[in-house]
């Protein structure tokens, strides 16, 4: 009995140290390479931050109305952005390198797709970025014209525009990322089917409305008035 | 050779060779109107200017209604009508259409092409749909360049008080506060400007932006203030013309009016900085009342405007005005909810808000086109207070609260410029009334106006 269970004892002992002597040398690697990732990492971070702020881009972004567009609070701080993107994907980049000294199936699949994945998501991120730019940028044009216009709630109609582009750019990201593409296309033709149909309605039902508040506005502005808005 | 004038053009610069007068008229569909400026301008050629070659030369816009016809038919008055003992000769008459963007400054960019050709000694520009011109207009715009030494000539109008606003309560004071010179009328559309003006004009790089449309009046008049040529005014009586295009949009007018004020603050900020105060053009011609078209204001609509404004363009002014200006224009708004009588768009808080305009078109390049756009309401509460102001006082009295108006705006200039230069305003923001009444007289004592 006793001779048995030291059998087991001593089996056990040696698979753990076969395992120990097979993963402990890959996992130490594993450590060493994330760590230097790390370190590499918060270099790169410090270095970017550095950079960006000699070339003032927060400040030429702020000047050229971009940052505007994108954040009108002016919150958006493009050095702490990018210094903060290239520290995680320095930092990532370490992990999927640590985890490939393992050497198995699963983690050469796992990289395989991240190295796929990184342009995908990178061309879905600019998508997405430009979608809420053009979004926040023809949003606003809408809302100032609806009021100069004296348009009916036109808050809502520049909601309505900053929606709708930014579903666009969902659909076109999904579509880069082939993520749920088919219902992503589904939606969107649903979608503007219905605002189609909803807008067709629109003017069918309201038609006789719409046409009267134009009339009411034109005489509101008869020519008489007019003569004030004209003369410079 | 200028490659940019059409072909038509340049034939017949190289047939007249030369001439000492040049007179622009820019038109799109006038036909109505066009004939009697072109009568109005050949009489004044004839009357005043007998012994000089001259052209008159349409600048036209693609018109589809006969304007071109127009001018080339319209027919020489007679000498003795005109009281003169010569017979009268008509000057060569030509009609053009101009190429590049849509709108007055193309046309004018024409007809300044023209006289360059031409080795012209002066060029007066008119507009095609006044019903006020007379002969002697020619020869008040013609007559200080030719004789005195001006190189621009500005017209000065007796207008009605609710005629001009964007002029009295944007372009005219501001105008005046950054560059110190007093042009009542720098938009007005009539202006006689001298060789060296017009090669100047013509070197300049901006012709293809809203100086192209309507912002070309106030361009000419801020060069020529800012680049220290001779300015004078003439006073030309009333200013009644043709009804404009209905569907013309206030808020365009607007952006490129007040969009080309901005852009030219840009490129002259270290002149403007340099200038304080500011003293009046020399004005000639004989001053006289006349009688004017009335005009009929809905001050309610505009309240009403400004309210719109206030629900939903929060969002736009709060990055574009100052905290300080923001909240007083929130408070507006919000009291417009106790009594629309007591509403009252004050001095102080236009000349604010124009100046937060100001800075924030500088700061906001890609955004220029809104920005300017949202002022609209503010504009029209700005109307309508002034209206409510001045609807029992005479013409003196309104010009007198247009003074006071500028005065105010010359108060905010040194915030201005420290704002503009990226340093701490001193003692910016609203100040208690009184102590800006008091500031206000002390000015008014000290700048020649």
């Amino acid at each position: 009995m006793i001779e048995t269970l030291k059998n087991i004892l001593e089996g056990a002992l040696e698979r753990l140290q076969q395992q120990m002597t097979t993963y402990l040398p890959s996992f130490l690697a594993a450590l060493t390479l994330i760590f230097g990732a790390y370190l590499i990492a918060t270099l790169a971070r410090w270095l970017i931050y550095r950079i960006f702020k000699g070339l003032t881009v927060d400040k030429f972004l702020r000047q050229s109305g971009i940052a505007f567009l994108v954040d009108p609070s002016g919150g958006l701080r493009a050095t702490r952005l990018a210094a903060g993107t290239v520290y995680w994907f320095i930092l990532l980049s370490g992990v999927l390198l640590g985890l490939n000294v393992f050497n198995t199936d699963l983690t050469t699949q796992i990289i395989q797709s991240f190295v796929f994945l990184v342009p995908k998501l990178f061309v879905a991120g600019l998508i997405l970025l430009s979608g809420t730019w053009l979004g926040q940028y023809l949003g606003r044009g809408m809302l100032v014209w609806a009021v100069n216009e004296n348009f009916p709630s036109p808050r809502r109609l520049a909601a309505v525009v900053r929606i709708l582009i930014m579903f666009v750019a969902v659909v076109v990201a999904a579509d880069q990322l082939d993520f749920a593409r088919s219902v992503f296309l589904a939606a969107f033709i649903i979608f503007v089917g219905g605002a189609v149909l909803a807008g067709s309605l629109a003017i069918g039902l309201g038609g006789r409305k719409m046409q009267r508040f134009f009339e009411e506005r034109t005489e509101q502005t008869g020519d008489s008035e007019r003569s004030l808005w004209n003369h410079l | 050779m200028d490659l940019s004038l059409p072909d038509e053009a340049r034939r017949a610069a190289e047939v007249i060779r030369r001439a000492d007068i040049v007179i622009g008229i820019p038109s799109y569909n006038n036909a109505r109107t066009i004939g009697h400026v072109v009568r109005a301008a050949n009489a004044g050629l004839a009357k005043y200017f007998p012994q000089l070659t001259a052209v008159v030369i349409n600048s036209d816009g693609g018109s589809t209604d006969s304007t071109r016809e127009a001018v080339l038919s319209a027919c020489v008055e007679d000498s003795r009508l005109m009281l003169l003992s010569t017979p009268l000769v008509a000057a060569h008459r030509l009609s053009f259409p101009y190429h590049g963007v849509p709108g007055k400054g193309s046309a004018f960019r024409m007809v300044f092409q023209m006289a360059k050709q031409l080795d012209a000694k002066v060029c007066a520009v008119v507009d095609s749909d006044l019903r006020s011109i007379t002969p002697e207009w020619i020869d008040l715009l013609i007559r200080p360049v030719l004789f005195a030494g001006f190189d621009f000539v500005a017209p000065y109008y007796q207008r009605h008080k609710y005629d001009g606003t964007i002029t009295n309560s944007i372009v005219y004071p501001l105008t005046r506060m950054l560059y110190g010179v007093s042009v009542r009328q720098p938009i007005g559309g009539e202006f006689g400007v001298s060789a060296r003006l017009i090669r100047r004009y013509l070197a300049r790089q901006d012709w293809e932006t809203d100086v192209a449309r309507f912002g070309i009046d106030i361009w000419m008049t801020t060069v020529a203030i800012a680049e220290e040529f001779r300015v004078c005014q003439s006073f030309l009586g009333a200013k009644l013309h043709d009804a404009k295009d209905p569907g013309s949009d206030l808020s365009a007018m607007l952006e490129q009016v007040v969009g080309s004020v901005f852009t030219l603050m840009q490129e002259y900020a270290p002149v403007w900085q340099r200038r304080t105060g500011s003293t009046p053009a020399e004005l000639f011609g004989f001053r006289f009342d006349v009688g004017l078209d009335p005009i009929q204001v809905n001050v309610d609509r505009m309240v009403q405007a400004f309210r719109r404004g206030c629900e939903d363009l929060g969002e736009i002014w709060e990055t574009t005005l100052g905290k300080r200006t923001f909240m007083a224009v929130r408070r507006l708004g919000n009291s417009l909810g106790e009594s629309r009588e007591s509403f009252h768009l004050d001095d102080e808080l236009w000349a604010e808000v124009i100046l937060d305009f100001a800075c924030a078109y500088r700061k906001h390049p890609l955004a220029r086109g809104m920005i300017l756009r949202s002022l609209t309401p503010l504009y029209l509460a700005r109307v309508a207070s002034f209206v409510r102001d001045t609807e029992n006082l005479v013409a003196d009295e309104v010009e007198e609260k247009i003074e006071q108006l500028c005065l105010t705006f010359q108060n905010l200039k040194p915030s201005l410029a420290a704002r503009w230069n990226g340093e701490p305003v001193q003692g910016g923001g609203r100040r208690p009334q009184r102590e800006r009444a008091a500031a206000n007289e002390m000015d008014q004592t000290n700048v020649e106006v």
